[in-house]
Protein backbone atom coordinates (compact mmCIF):
# COMPACT_ATOMS: atom_id res chain seq x y z
CA UNK A 1 0.00 0.00 0.00
CA UNK A 2 1.53 3.39 -0.90
CA UNK A 3 1.46 6.52 1.61
CA UNK A 4 -1.12 8.17 0.02
CA UNK A 5 -3.63 5.17 0.24
CA UNK A 6 -2.45 4.91 3.68
CA UNK A 7 -3.25 8.13 4.80
CA UNK A 8 -6.77 8.19 2.67
CA UNK A 9 -7.41 5.03 5.07
CA UNK A 10 -6.71 6.43 8.04
CA UNK A 11 -8.81 9.56 7.30
CA UNK A 12 -11.38 7.42 6.87
CA UNK A 13 -11.06 6.09 10.13
CA UNK A 14 -9.98 2.71 9.26
CA UNK A 15 -8.18 1.13 12.60
CA UNK A 16 -6.44 -1.38 10.44
CA UNK A 17 -4.31 1.64 8.38
CA UNK A 18 -3.80 3.72 11.74
CA UNK A 19 -2.28 0.92 12.70
CA UNK A 20 -0.02 0.53 9.95
CA UNK A 21 0.78 3.73 9.62
CA UNK A 22 2.11 3.44 13.70
CA UNK A 23 4.09 0.48 12.95
CA UNK A 24 6.05 2.17 10.09
CA UNK A 25 7.45 5.17 11.68
CA UNK A 26 7.20 4.41 15.74
CA UNK A 27 10.62 3.26 15.71
CA UNK A 28 12.19 6.33 14.04
CA UNK A 29 9.92 8.41 16.58
CA UNK A 30 10.94 6.25 20.10
CA UNK A 31 14.33 6.26 19.20
CA UNK A 32 14.85 10.07 18.69
CA UNK A 33 12.45 10.54 21.93
CA UNK A 34 14.53 8.26 23.44
CA UNK A 35 17.95 9.83 22.28
CA UNK A 36 17.13 13.26 23.37
CA UNK A 37 14.93 12.82 26.59
CA UNK A 38 17.43 9.46 27.62
CA UNK A 39 14.24 8.13 29.50
CA UNK A 40 12.05 5.39 29.10
CA UNK A 41 8.94 6.83 30.42
CA UNK A 42 9.41 10.27 28.87
CA UNK A 43 10.00 8.73 25.71
CA UNK A 44 6.99 6.64 25.66
CA UNK A 45 5.08 9.79 26.65
CA UNK A 46 6.50 11.09 23.74
CA UNK A 47 5.79 9.29 20.87
CA UNK A 48 2.29 8.07 22.28
CA UNK A 49 1.69 11.91 21.94
CA UNK A 50 2.86 12.47 18.73
CA UNK A 51 0.89 9.63 16.90
CA UNK A 52 -2.07 10.73 18.60
CA UNK A 53 -1.56 14.38 17.82
CA UNK A 54 -0.64 13.51 14.42
CA UNK A 55 -3.36 11.29 14.13
CA UNK A 56 -5.77 14.45 14.86
CA UNK A 57 -4.49 16.36 12.57
CA UNK A 58 -3.81 13.97 9.43
CA UNK A 59 -7.28 16.41 7.84
CA UNK A 60 -4.18 19.38 7.54
CA UNK A 61 -1.35 17.05 6.19
CA UNK A 62 -1.33 18.34 2.04
CA UNK A 63 0.85 16.01 1.17
CA UNK A 64 3.53 18.63 0.69
CA UNK A 65 6.32 16.61 2.14
CA UNK A 66 6.95 13.38 2.98
CA UNK A 67 4.56 11.39 5.54
CA UNK A 68 7.50 10.93 8.05
CA UNK A 69 9.00 14.32 7.79
CA UNK A 70 5.79 15.94 8.48
CA UNK A 71 5.51 13.37 11.68
CA UNK A 72 8.61 14.19 12.56
CA UNK A 73 7.70 17.87 12.99
CA UNK A 74 5.30 16.77 15.11
CA UNK A 75 7.31 14.45 17.19
CA UNK A 76 10.38 17.29 17.81
CA UNK A 77 7.75 19.99 18.75
CA UNK A 78 6.40 18.03 21.37
CA UNK A 79 9.96 16.54 22.54
CA UNK A 80 11.02 20.27 22.64
CA UNK A 81 7.65 21.05 24.52
CA UNK A 82 7.62 18.41 27.09
CA UNK A 83 11.42 18.68 27.68
CA UNK A 84 10.96 22.20 28.55
CA UNK A 85 8.27 21.55 31.04
CA UNK A 86 10.52 18.99 33.05
CA UNK A 87 13.31 21.16 32.83
CA UNK A 88 11.40 24.23 34.37
CA UNK A 89 10.08 22.16 37.15
CA UNK A 90 13.62 20.38 37.50
CA UNK A 91 15.21 24.23 37.21
CA UNK A 92 17.72 24.07 40.44
CA UNK A 93 18.53 20.71 40.03
CA UNK A 94 19.42 21.00 36.19
CA UNK A 95 21.39 24.13 37.60
CA UNK A 96 23.54 21.74 39.57
CA UNK A 97 23.71 19.32 36.91
CA UNK A 98 25.39 22.02 34.54
CA UNK A 99 27.56 23.35 36.82
CA UNK A 100 28.82 19.82 37.62
CA UNK A 101 29.50 19.46 33.43
CA UNK A 102 31.00 22.31 32.80
CA UNK A 103 34.12 21.57 30.10
CA UNK A 104 37.67 21.68 31.08
CA UNK A 105 38.39 20.64 35.36
CA UNK A 106 41.59 19.27 34.58
CA UNK A 107 42.54 19.21 38.38
CA UNK A 108 39.89 16.50 38.20
CA UNK A 109 41.00 14.34 36.07
CA UNK A 110 41.30 11.49 38.21
CA UNK A 111 37.98 11.43 39.23
CA UNK A 112 36.58 11.79 35.38
CA UNK A 113 34.36 8.99 34.82
CA UNK A 114 35.46 7.37 31.75
CA UNK A 115 35.66 9.36 28.12
CA UNK A 116 31.98 8.34 26.85
CA UNK A 117 30.54 9.17 29.74
CA UNK A 118 32.17 12.81 29.81
CA UNK A 119 31.03 13.04 26.38
CA UNK A 120 27.29 12.39 26.95
CA UNK A 121 27.61 14.77 29.99
CA UNK A 122 28.90 17.44 27.28
CA UNK A 123 26.29 16.65 25.14
CA UNK A 124 23.68 16.86 27.72
CA UNK A 125 25.13 20.58 28.50
CA UNK A 126 24.75 21.84 25.01
CA UNK A 127 22.31 24.60 24.40
CA UNK A 128 19.11 22.75 23.18
CA UNK A 129 18.79 23.76 19.57
CA UNK A 130 22.56 22.58 19.29
CA UNK A 131 21.81 18.94 21.08
CA UNK A 132 18.39 18.50 19.18
CA UNK A 133 20.32 19.02 15.67
CA UNK A 134 23.63 16.98 16.88
CA UNK A 135 21.41 13.96 17.79
CA UNK A 136 18.96 14.08 14.71
CA UNK A 137 22.36 14.15 12.48
CA UNK A 138 25.04 12.45 13.91
CA UNK A 139 23.32 10.39 16.36
CA UNK A 140 19.97 9.01 14.57
CA UNK A 141 21.22 9.92 11.14
CA UNK A 142 18.32 12.45 9.75
CA UNK A 143 19.70 14.86 6.68
CA UNK A 144 19.27 18.60 7.26
CA UNK A 145 16.90 18.67 5.16
CA UNK A 146 14.79 16.57 7.18
CA UNK A 147 16.07 18.35 10.09
CA UNK A 148 15.11 21.73 9.03
CA UNK A 149 11.61 20.34 8.38
CA UNK A 150 11.32 18.68 11.84
CA UNK A 151 12.81 22.26 13.64
CA UNK A 152 11.29 24.92 11.12
CA UNK A 153 14.83 26.36 10.15
CA UNK A 154 17.00 26.61 6.89
CA UNK A 155 18.96 23.77 5.63
CA UNK A 156 22.20 25.89 6.27
CA UNK A 157 21.03 26.86 9.81
CA UNK A 158 21.12 23.09 10.75
CA UNK A 159 24.41 22.90 9.34
CA UNK A 160 26.29 25.64 11.12
CA UNK A 161 24.02 24.31 14.54
CA UNK A 162 25.73 21.34 13.62
CA UNK A 163 29.33 22.75 13.46
CA UNK A 164 28.65 24.95 16.32
CA UNK A 165 27.66 21.83 18.67
CA UNK A 166 30.42 19.90 17.39
CA UNK A 167 33.24 22.65 17.83
CA UNK A 168 31.54 22.99 21.34
CA UNK A 169 32.10 19.26 22.03
CA UNK A 170 35.58 19.13 21.08
CA UNK A 171 36.29 22.25 23.12
CA UNK A 172 34.48 20.33 26.15
CA UNK A 173 36.78 17.06 25.73
CA UNK A 174 39.91 19.32 24.67
CA UNK A 175 42.10 17.72 27.46
CA UNK A 176 41.08 14.31 26.47
CA UNK A 177 42.25 14.77 22.67
CA UNK A 178 45.76 13.03 23.12
CA UNK A 179 44.65 10.14 24.93
CA UNK A 180 41.68 9.68 22.07
CA UNK A 181 43.61 9.65 18.97
CA UNK A 182 46.98 7.52 20.31
CA UNK B 1 44.70 10.76 9.11
CA UNK B 2 44.89 14.00 11.40
CA UNK B 3 44.56 13.92 14.73
CA UNK B 4 41.34 16.19 14.28
CA UNK B 5 39.99 13.60 11.68
CA UNK B 6 40.78 10.69 14.45
CA UNK B 7 39.09 13.18 17.20
CA UNK B 8 36.07 13.78 15.18
CA UNK B 9 35.92 10.02 14.54
CA UNK B 10 36.29 8.92 18.06
CA UNK B 11 33.45 11.77 18.75
CA UNK B 12 31.08 9.88 16.60
CA UNK B 13 31.72 6.08 17.45
CA UNK B 14 30.57 7.44 21.24
CA UNK B 15 28.00 10.01 20.25
CA UNK B 16 26.04 6.77 19.08
CA UNK B 17 26.23 5.03 22.49
CA UNK B 18 24.51 8.41 23.74
CA UNK B 19 21.23 7.67 25.56
CA UNK B 20 21.17 4.32 23.82
CA UNK B 21 17.37 3.52 23.05
CA UNK B 22 16.21 -0.04 24.10
CA UNK B 23 13.48 -1.88 21.58
CA UNK B 24 10.52 -0.15 20.90
CA UNK B 25 7.81 -0.98 23.43
CA UNK B 26 5.45 -1.31 20.55
CA UNK B 27 2.30 -2.98 21.96
CA UNK B 28 2.46 -1.14 25.26
CA UNK B 29 2.71 2.02 23.27
CA UNK B 30 0.12 1.09 20.81
CA UNK B 31 -2.35 -0.15 23.45
CA UNK B 32 -2.33 3.07 24.77
CA UNK B 33 -3.13 5.36 21.99
CA UNK B 34 -5.76 3.32 20.71
CA UNK B 35 -7.46 3.74 24.38
CA UNK B 36 -6.95 7.54 24.14
CA UNK B 37 -8.30 7.71 20.25
CA UNK B 38 -11.57 5.85 21.76
CA UNK B 39 -11.79 8.01 24.65
CA UNK B 40 -11.62 11.07 22.06
CA UNK B 41 -13.86 9.65 19.23
CA UNK B 42 -16.64 9.34 22.61
CA UNK B 43 -16.06 12.87 24.53
CA UNK B 44 -15.10 16.00 22.57
CA UNK B 45 -12.11 17.33 23.38
CA UNK B 46 -12.80 20.62 25.86
CA UNK B 47 -9.99 22.46 25.29
CA UNK B 48 -8.66 23.45 21.63
CA UNK B 49 -6.16 25.86 21.79
CA UNK B 50 -4.34 25.53 18.65
CA UNK B 51 -1.34 28.30 18.60
CA UNK B 52 -3.09 30.18 15.67
CA UNK B 53 -6.32 30.50 18.09
CA UNK B 54 -4.53 31.67 21.19
CA UNK B 55 -3.78 34.91 19.54
CA UNK B 56 -7.37 35.07 18.14
CA UNK B 57 -9.00 33.88 21.97
CA UNK B 58 -6.58 36.84 23.55
CA UNK B 59 -7.68 39.50 20.78
CA UNK B 60 -11.41 38.16 21.25
CA UNK B 61 -10.90 38.16 24.96
CA UNK B 62 -9.63 42.04 24.84
CA UNK B 63 -12.67 42.55 22.55
CA UNK B 64 -15.64 41.03 24.38
CA UNK B 65 -14.62 42.84 27.60
CA UNK B 66 -14.17 46.09 25.54
CA UNK B 67 -17.35 45.83 24.44
CA UNK B 68 -18.98 45.26 28.19
CA UNK B 69 -17.04 48.01 29.45
CA UNK B 70 -18.60 49.70 27.11
CA UNK B 71 -21.84 48.98 26.99
CA UNK B 72 -21.69 48.60 31.42
CA UNK B 73 -20.76 52.73 31.08
CA UNK B 74 -23.32 53.11 28.64
CA UNK B 75 -27.04 54.43 29.63
CA UNK B 76 -29.13 51.37 30.51
CA UNK B 77 -31.78 49.48 28.27
CA UNK B 78 -32.90 45.94 28.27
CA UNK B 79 -30.93 45.16 24.92
CA UNK B 80 -27.81 46.33 26.27
CA UNK B 81 -28.53 44.48 30.01
CA UNK B 82 -28.91 41.10 27.84
CA UNK B 83 -26.15 42.18 25.55
CA UNK B 84 -23.89 42.88 28.50
CA UNK B 85 -24.77 39.12 29.68
CA UNK B 86 -23.88 37.66 26.95
CA UNK B 87 -20.65 39.45 26.85
CA UNK B 88 -19.67 38.86 30.01
CA UNK B 89 -20.21 35.18 30.07
CA UNK B 90 -17.80 34.56 27.10
CA UNK B 91 -15.29 36.18 29.16
CA UNK B 92 -15.86 34.38 31.62
CA UNK B 93 -15.81 30.92 29.58
CA UNK B 94 -12.61 32.20 27.87
CA UNK B 95 -11.12 32.83 31.40
CA UNK B 96 -11.81 29.29 32.15
CA UNK B 97 -10.24 27.72 29.62
CA UNK B 98 -7.18 29.85 29.63
CA UNK B 99 -6.80 29.32 33.72
CA UNK B 100 -7.71 25.72 32.54
CA UNK B 101 -5.09 25.07 30.23
CA UNK B 102 -2.69 26.67 32.95
CA UNK B 103 -3.23 24.48 35.52
CA UNK B 104 -2.90 21.07 33.40
CA UNK B 105 0.27 22.46 32.40
CA UNK B 106 1.43 22.89 35.63
CA UNK B 107 0.02 19.72 36.94
CA UNK B 108 1.62 18.06 34.00
CA UNK B 109 5.26 19.10 34.87
CA UNK B 110 4.71 18.09 38.54
CA UNK B 111 2.97 14.33 37.77
CA UNK B 112 6.20 14.17 35.35
CA UNK B 113 9.46 15.49 37.93
CA UNK B 114 7.47 13.19 40.71
CA UNK B 115 7.26 10.35 38.62
CA UNK B 116 11.04 10.72 37.54
CA UNK B 117 11.68 11.13 41.43
CA UNK B 118 9.69 7.81 42.50
CA UNK B 119 11.73 6.05 40.70
CA UNK B 120 15.40 7.21 42.29
CA UNK B 121 13.96 6.95 45.54
CA UNK B 122 11.87 8.85 47.92
CA UNK B 123 10.26 12.21 46.18
CA UNK B 124 11.27 15.28 47.37
CA UNK B 125 8.90 17.02 49.87
CA UNK B 126 8.47 20.33 47.35
CA UNK B 127 5.98 17.79 45.47
CA UNK B 128 3.67 17.36 48.35
CA UNK B 129 3.51 21.69 49.18
CA UNK B 130 3.15 22.12 44.81
CA UNK B 131 0.61 19.12 45.13
CA UNK B 132 -1.45 21.03 47.81
CA UNK B 133 -1.63 24.19 45.65
CA UNK B 134 -2.62 22.12 42.49
CA UNK B 135 -5.27 19.99 44.81
CA UNK B 136 -7.32 23.12 45.36
CA UNK B 137 -7.27 24.65 41.92
CA UNK B 138 -8.55 20.66 40.80
CA UNK B 139 -11.51 21.17 43.55
CA UNK B 140 -12.36 24.56 41.65
CA UNK B 141 -12.29 23.14 38.48
CA UNK B 142 -14.60 20.51 39.21
CA UNK B 143 -16.87 23.02 40.22
CA UNK B 144 -16.50 25.24 36.99
CA UNK B 145 -18.06 24.97 33.41
CA UNK B 146 -14.85 23.42 32.71
CA UNK B 147 -15.94 19.97 34.23
CA UNK B 148 -18.93 19.90 32.37
CA UNK B 149 -17.25 17.50 29.72
CA UNK B 150 -16.94 13.95 31.34
CA UNK B 151 -14.48 13.44 29.83
CA UNK B 152 -12.49 16.35 32.10
CA UNK B 153 -14.44 15.87 34.76
CA UNK B 154 -12.97 12.17 34.78
CA UNK B 155 -9.35 13.48 33.79
CA UNK B 156 -9.89 16.26 37.16
CA UNK B 157 -11.60 13.49 39.50
CA UNK B 158 -7.98 11.28 38.67
CA UNK B 159 -6.07 14.52 39.23
CA UNK B 160 -7.83 15.33 42.65
CA UNK B 161 -7.04 11.76 44.08
CA UNK B 162 -3.33 11.68 43.03
CA UNK B 163 -2.70 15.02 43.86
CA UNK B 164 -4.39 14.24 47.29
CA UNK B 165 -2.16 11.26 47.54
CA UNK B 166 1.15 13.10 46.68
CA UNK B 167 -0.19 15.95 48.92
CA UNK B 168 -0.14 13.93 51.93
CA UNK B 169 3.49 11.94 51.44
CA UNK B 170 5.69 13.30 54.06
CA UNK B 171 3.59 12.73 56.74
CA UNK B 172 2.81 9.27 55.74
CA UNK B 173 4.62 8.52 52.89
CA UNK B 174 7.04 5.32 52.19
CA UNK B 175 7.69 3.00 49.47
CA UNK B 176 4.24 1.46 48.79
CA UNK B 177 2.62 4.70 48.79
CA UNK B 178 5.09 5.88 46.33
CA UNK B 179 4.47 3.30 44.75
CA UNK B 180 0.74 3.25 44.83
CA UNK B 181 0.58 7.05 43.48
CA UNK B 182 3.04 5.82 40.15
CA UNK B 183 0.70 2.45 39.44
CA UNK B 184 -2.14 4.98 39.68
CA UNK B 185 -0.38 7.58 36.92
CA UNK B 186 0.25 4.67 34.34
CA UNK B 187 -2.84 2.68 34.75
CA UNK B 188 -5.07 5.49 34.41
CA UNK B 189 -2.91 7.06 31.69
CA UNK B 190 -2.75 10.38 33.29
CA UNK B 191 -0.10 12.00 31.67
CA UNK B 192 -0.75 10.66 28.30
CA UNK B 193 -4.46 12.25 28.71
CA UNK B 194 -2.72 15.53 30.57
CA UNK B 195 -0.55 15.91 27.70
CA UNK B 196 -3.38 15.40 24.80
CA UNK B 197 -5.45 17.69 26.59
CA UNK B 198 -3.11 20.80 26.54
CA UNK B 199 -1.85 21.32 23.27
CA UNK B 200 2.16 21.59 23.39
CA UNK B 201 3.36 25.35 23.59
CA UNK B 202 -0.01 26.57 25.27
CA UNK B 203 1.26 27.29 28.82
CA UNK B 204 4.00 29.48 27.27
CA UNK B 205 1.81 31.67 25.48
CA UNK B 206 -1.23 32.45 28.16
Amino acid sequence: MDERDLIARVRAGDGAAERALYDTHVDRVYRLAYRLAGDDDLARDFTQETFIRAFERLDSFRGESALSTWLHAIATSVVLNGLRKVKRFRGREADLEAADAVPGGGGRRAAEPDLKERLHRAIDGLPEKYRMVFVMHDVEGYTHEEIGVALGVETGTSKAQLSRARAKLREALADFAGEWVS
Amino acid sequence: MTDNDRLNERLEQAAREYHRPPATPREEMWARIAAERAARREAPRVIELRPWLRWGLAAAAVLVVGVAIGRVTAPPSSDRAANVAQATAASSDLAYRVVAAQYLSRTEALLTGFRAEARGGRPDAQFAGQARDLLLTTRLMLDSPVAKSQRMRVLLEDLEVLLAQIATLPTSGNKEDVQSITQGLEQRSVLLRLRTTVPPGTQGAL
